[in-house]
């Protein structure tokens, strides 16, 4: 007998579902590519980087929510994907809180 | 009979579970937490070289901005698309897989792969235009040949701000196979408007000169991490599609159905995981300069 429990579904958002959020990557690429020509260093030094970094993490998001189906995962995988990027955050902000402060002649050239 | 012996009782075994687990459901949470860890420890793999990014980048942004202006955004964005491109037919890979539809799962792969290996084809036509523009950050691993280039080699007598990027091109001497760059009109641009960074002060001059040599070695380190970051990124992809042409077998052996997909849908974290990373590598790599040379400077 085979499981087909509609509470344990594993059609997730189907085809239209899947397109929808192939749309929304490219328009994304899209995005990153004409925001990159456009000079935001008028708002802060550093705001295309900025801007760049958010369209990559909603794409990364939509990547892993619907296409890895993290959506409909269990809670023991949604904290999988929370550590790993907890653990990421640890390494970016250990390394640059030593680099951002090191006096200038004494480490650096 | 249980074929387990454990019991006497007829004990339904469906066909895809592995005698550890007591049920699919199980099977299906332990393989997915097993592959969730390994992808943990691929981000931190990639983690690793994102952080010398980030540190480098920091030090020596100018460079940085120059190097990847150099970078063709067109074939990089391309690239993307082409990536995002197998993702969908990927998760529909994985979609049919569900359904037990096997010639559409099949159909699914073929695509995801040439949709693979075409990302691999033009990451080839890039490294290719590297090799040609000495832009190899190591030593004897450039066109050595006599040619034109551009704004690569330096022109005799100007100073290295006045290089124009794709100025007119000139005869083109590499012996050795050296890494080359000539122009540094970022640094003097960052110089100008007084936003050169701490280390960038002392980094890119030689006796209160802009340096061209001095701020080459920085542009080359943005060349090592292009080349290690692709690279890396690149030989996941090559994994990715051997994975492809073992799911494609498999699948037309009929190994997967409604009930047990989950090779396939393991795979697929890998192949989506793959394309997170390169989301991240185009706009860092390719596009974080741009606004310099498009955007009213």
């Amino acid at each position: 007998m085979a499981k087909h429990d509609p509470e344990y579904d594993h059609e997730h958002i189907a085809i239209p579902g899947y397109l929808g959020v192939f749309a929304v990557l490219i328009v994304g690429t899209i995005l990153t590519y004409f925001v990159a020509t456009i000079d935001l260093d008028w708002i802060f030094p550093g705001a295309n980087t900025l801007v760049a970094l958010l369209i990559a993490f909603t794409k990364m998001a939509c990547v892993m929510l619907f296409f890895m189906h993290v959506r409909w995962s269990p809670r023991l995988i949604w904290l999988a994907v929370a550590a790993s990027f907890f653990w990421l955050a640890i390494m970016f902000a250990y390394v640059m809180q030593d680099y951002l402060t090191r006096a200038t002649g004494v480490f650096t050239q | 009979m249980s074929t387990h012996g454990h019991s006497d009782k007829f004990v339904y075994h469906e066909p895809g579970l592995q005698h550890q687990f007591s049920d699919m459901e199980q099977q299906e949470e332990s393989v997915s937490i097993g592959m969730w860890m390994f992808l943990a420890q691929e981000i931190m793999f990639f983690g690793g070289l994102f952080t010398a990014y980030l540190v480098f980048r920091s030090k020596y942004p100018m460079a940085f901005a120059a190097g990847s202006n150099h970078l063709d955004a067109f074939w990089g964005g391309l690239n993307t698309i082409v990536l995002i491109v197998s993702s969908l037919t990927m998760a529909l890979t994985v979609y049919y897989a569900q359904k037990g539809n096997r010639n559409l799962q099949m159909l699914f792969i073929v695509l995801t792969m040439i949709f693979g290996a075409t990302f691999l084809g033009v990451k080839a036509i890039e490294y290719n235009d590297k090799f040609h523009h000495g832009l190899v950050p190591i030593a004897g691993l450039n066109k050595r040949e006599r040619g034109t280039a551009g704004a690569e080699q330096h022109p005799e007598g100007k100073p290295c701000w006045e290089v124009a990027e794709h100025g007119s091109e000139h005869e083109y001497v590499n012996p050795k196979g050296e890494f080359e760059w000539a122009d540094c009109s970022l640094a003097k641009m960052a110089q100008d408007e007084g936003y050169l960074t701490t280390a960038e002060k002392t980094g890119y001059f030689a006796n209160g000169e802009l340096d061209g040599n001095k701020f080459r070695d920085k542009v080359r380190i943005f060349y090592y991490l292009y080349f290690v970051m692709t690279g890396l990124h690149a030989l996941h992809m090559i994994i990715g599609l051997g994975l492809m042409a073992w799911l494609l077998w498999t699948a037309y052996r009929g190994y997967y159905n409604a009930d047990y997909y989950m090779p396939v849908e393991m795979s697929g974290l890998y192949w989506h995981f793959v394309d997170i990373v390169w989301i991240f590598l185009f706009p860092l790599l390719y596009l974080l300069g741009r606004h310099f040379t498009h955007g009213g400077h």
